[in-house]
């Protein structure tokens, strides 16, 4: 099955696993996604490989942010009435406070879907989500579905 | 406000790299050093991937690539000793798709230091910088100073200029 195909299903936890399975590069760093209240919550795993400094140790923050990027662009598929994958336009990331190593999760929300472009807004945590390590902001252009 | 050769930059850049563990596994690696511009390289690997149809990278690949070589960077200024940075943040722009299989390669310097702050411009590109594919800017706070002692007293680096 391809990926567009899986993305035809309608998401659920077993869906969302297949979408970031056959992503080559989420699957490379091991992201996972569960639905809790409804709402998709999507986990980046601890694991050694992703660390940028060794001394503290902490997360590489370009990690951290291609963990967010990847969580916005299928938590706005999820979203989608014909679901497609969007192009990203641009990516903005603030980072609040460095990622230790340890789970790293992270929820979105879609702020506005218009016909052509979507804003999404990703926060990111460890310890507790009103304590963020990193906020973001990315903008995709959704193609043409017809 | 001392000075490093290109050279010194360079093995200084390599030193620093081998702490960072997952850009090392990305194969991630020094380009170039012309002055205060630094050029890193992602080698193309089928698990970067983001789009298994068209096979093109995924963006957040090219996100660990610009944080890393605009950070790195802040060592290549000539108007400030090399510091110890975190980034403050980081916002990206998606010009274009780079093409199935090639390389990526990331260029940046500082645009402004100021006393605490360092302002930070980058572009990543495939073919010829002139088609840049994506471009970058960021900020990046100044905690410390690098500890250069262990470097210089290495014997590799030679005397500062």
């Amino acid at each position: 099955m391809t990926l567009g195909d899986i993305l035809q299903q309608a998401p659920s936890a077993e869906t969302l696993q297949l979408w970031l399975r056959k992503v080559p590069y989420a699957a490379f760093l091991g992201i996972r996604a569960e639905l809790r209240d409804g709402e998709i919550l999507f986990i980046l795993p601890e694991d050694k490989k992703l660390v940028g400094n060794s001394s503290l140790p902490a997360l590489h923050g370009g990690v951290v942010g291609a963990f967010m990027e990847q969580a916005a662009a299928f938590h706005l598929i999820a979203k989608m009435e014909k679901p497609v994958l969007p192009k990203i336009i641009n990516f903005s990331l603030d980072y609040l406070r460095p990622a230790r190593l340890r789970d790293t999760y992270a929820q979105c929300k879609l702020t506005r879907q218009g016909r052509l472009i979507a804003n999404v807004t990703i926060n990111a945590w460890q310890e507790n989500s009103n304590q963020p390590n990193a906020i973001a902001r990315a903008h995709f252009l959704l193609p043409e579905s017809d | 406000m001392s000075v490093l050769s290109n050279k010194q930059k360079f093995q200084l850049i390599k030193k620093m790299s081998d702490r960072v563990p997952h850009t090392a596994l990305l194969g991630i690696q020094v380009v170039s050093i012309d002055g205060e511009e630094l050029t890193l390289k992602l080698p193309y690997q089928k698990a970067l991937v983001g789009d298994p149809t068209a096979g093109t990278l995924h963006g957040g690949a090219l996100t660990v690539l610009l944080d890393q070589t605009l950070g790195m960077s802040t060592v290549c200024s000539d108007r400030i000793k090399p510091p110890v940075t975190p980034t403050l943040d980081l916002r990206i722009d998606h010009l274009g798709v780079a093409p199935p299989g090639m390389d990526i390669f990331a260029c940046a310097r500082v645009y402004k230091a100021t006393r605490k702050i360092l302002f930070v411009d980058g572009f990543a590109y495939c073919e010829s910088r002139d088609k840049p594919i994506a471009r970058a800017s960021g900020s990046w706070v100044r905690v410390a100073d690098v500890d250069l002692s262990w470097f210089l007293d290495s014997g590799q680096a030679g005397a500062q200029q």
